[in-house]
């Protein structure tokens, strides 16, 4: 959209004589003309293309996948893979409306999102604040990173067990899964967000006059946002990978619980019915992060410099 | 009236120098350079020779090893709007609109937010921009960036601008135009401008005075003042007086990217090919 419009020579105010040896470019000028024999009608058709082509792919795609389920399901396919005990999309769709007859099942979803919006929340309010500080301050970085980086390769799953010695509750050592799983993409991604700055950036805040706290928060904080949003997009897949490996381990209640659950009481359909939630549940949150994200920066919109 | 005017620079026998992999590299060496108010300034020379340094002393990113840096008879001890400078990538925040960036210095200075967006405004309209206000810096062409990086520069009523080859970055076209567009907005400010770039006819065309710096470490091999004529105009580029001042830039230039250039094939270890490379050699052979 923008490259078309460029009116800066349009703009600029009066005085502006053509450089003599481009004088000669008059027909240049001439040979730029509007786009011709299209009516209002194909114009708009033409407007409309892109986007009903990409909705079009969309819905083939998905509709792929429910064929490949439903026709597997169907004929019992058997090739290596084996879709002999899969329950049908009828079944789990039965399975749905069986369990949303008692409230067992949503409150095991309630209590997965409960503790996925506690776990992610405290890991966004200190992996934010201490990655602008790691990013920014040498002694910070010193003082901080050598722990983290030793935490960090030990996977959240692995946590597991010391978790529930280490907190008082099942329930907060669960919390405490996802939020170490989240923690670190969001740290990381934070301070790359500070570190990858352009410094001329920097630099012209100082001579507009801005110190250092002022600095922080009307230049740092926003120019690594892009980047933040980055870190909370990996983070929350990470804190759901965790939380449902951790509700199935030791969990009580739980999407993750009621799947584990099914599969130790042979229920197909539930097991399926539990995936596709959990799936839609991690949609339905990293949806939730890009639409603040746009909304918190809505310059980035404008820029999708690899995109074809 | 005239000694109210601010907007002095002066920079007494200032040496600096750097620490390269282990080596005391000198970037400049014992310059002298003068601004006085309202004067519009050049400094220019073959790359890497430390006009750029030089600009930084200034805007108050580099400090001097030794010698003085004064602007407005006070030592420069930092970065301040009283100074206002544009740089060649533009430098927009990205995230402000067009009018949020010109009036980011006004913020920082506390001024209330009606008032800011007034002024910003009233800029705006000034160089062309107004209908832009709300747009983002990624939306706009490279000419317009850099139209509002130099009003957000003067937002802040700076009694200099520092510009580090504002236009380098645009096509031959806008970089004219915005020529003008510099002149007009230099006359209309009555401040003075130090200008950095390595254009001899752009030099020419906005400036009252042009240092010539030589290949690394940087002195001032020359001090060239420009008699034409203000306001100046794109047809002034064909008079002899133009011409004349052209040939001799570029002579006085050739010489010292000569010599830059002698230096780094020493560097390279071309001196093998049995050519006496350096000023001299690389002469003979061109």
């Amino acid at each position: 959209m923008h490259a078309r419009k460029q009116p800066d020579e349009v703009l600029a105010p009066q005085v502006v004589v053509p450089h003599p040896v481009l004088v000669k470019t008059k027909a240049a000028a001439t040979a730029v003309r509007p786009k011709v024999g299209l009516t209002p009608h194909q114009l708009r058709l033409s407007q409309w293309r892109e986007p009903l082509f990409s909705a079009v792919l969309w819905v083939v795609s998905l509709i792929a996948l429910y064929a490949i389920w439903h026709f597997g399901t169907l004929y019992r396919w058997e090739f290596y893979i084996r879709f002999t005990n899969i329950p049908t999309p009828g079944d789990v769709f039965q399975k749905l409306l069986e369990v949303n007859r008692s409230d067992k099942f949503a409150t095991n979803v309630g209590i997965s999102v409960r503790r996925i919006l506690s776990g992610f929340g405290i890991a966004i309010l200190m992996a934010v604040p201490l990655g602008l500080l790691i990013g920014r301050y040498r002694a910070a970085r010193d003082l901080l990173m050598p722990v983290f980086e030793v935490l960090r390769p030990i996977p959240a799953i692995a946590w597991v067990p010391m978790s529930i010695m280490l907190w008082p509750t099942n329930e907060v050592s669960i919390v405490y899964i996802t939020f170490l799983g989240s923690f670190f993409p969001i740290l990381l991604n934070t301070i790359h967000g500070v570190t990858g700055f352009d410094p001329v950036l920097i630099r012209a805040a100082r001579c507009l006059g801005a110190g250092e706290g002022r600095l922080f928060w009307n230049v740092i904080l926003p120019g690594a946002l892009p980047q933040i949003f980055t870190g909370l997009a990996v983070g929350m897949g990470v804190a759901w990978v965790s939380l449902i490996a951790a509700e199935m381990i030791s969990g009580q209640f739980g999407v993750g619980y009621f799947t584990w659950e099914a599969y130790s009481l042979v229920n197909y359909a539930e097991i399926a019915l539990g995936m596709i939630t959990i799936g839609v549940l991690g949609l339905a949150c990293s949806g939730a992060i890009q639409l603040v994200g746009s909304l918190l920066m809505p310059w980035s919109t404008h820029s999708s410099a690899g995109r074809k | 009236m005239e000694e109210e005017r601010k907007g002095a620079i002066d920079i007494d026998s200032v040496r600096v120098t750097f620490t390269a992999r282990g080596e005391i590299v000198e970037a400049v060496s014992n310059v002298d350079m003068h601004v006085k108010p309202g004067e519009f300034v050049s400094i220019i020379g073959p790359s890497g020779c430390g006009k750029s340094t030089l600009l930084n002393i200034v805007a108050g990113f580099v400090k001097p090893t030794s010698g003085s840096a004064l602007f407005d008879g006070v030592p420069i001890r930092g970065p301040g709007s009283d100074r206002g400078v544009v740089f060649q990538q533009y430098s927009l925040f990205p995230w402000l609109s067009v009018r949020k960036n010109v009036e980011f210095g006004l913020k920082m200075k506390g001024t209330p937010a009606s008032q800011r967006e007034t002024q910003a405004r009233t800029l705006l309209g000034l160089a062309g921009l107004l209908a832009f206000e709300n747009h983002y810096p990624d939306q706009l062409s490279g000419g317009m960036k850099q139209r509002v990086g130099i009003v957000r520069a003067l937002a802040t009523s700076p009694q200099v601008l520092l510009m580090d080859e504002p236009f380098g970055a645009l096509d031959a076209q806008t970089r004219a135009v915005m020529q003008e567009i510099l002149t007009n907005m230099w006359q209309q400010f009555q401040i003075s401008v130090l200008f950095v770039t390595h254009d001899i006819e752009e030099s020419i065309f906005l400036s009252d005075r042009i240092y010539v710096m030589t290949a690394r470490p940087g002195r001032i091999k020359a001090e060239i003042t420009v008699p034409l004529p203000r306001p100046r105009t794109p047809e002034m580029t064909y008079t002899p007086e133009f011409i004349g001042l052209v040939q001799q830039l570029k002579a006085l230039i050739r010489e010292e990217s000569l010599a830059a250039m002698g230096s780094e094939l020493k560097e390279g270890g071309l001196s093998g090919f049995g050519i006496e490379v350096g000023p001299r050699g690389v002469e003979e052979v061109v």
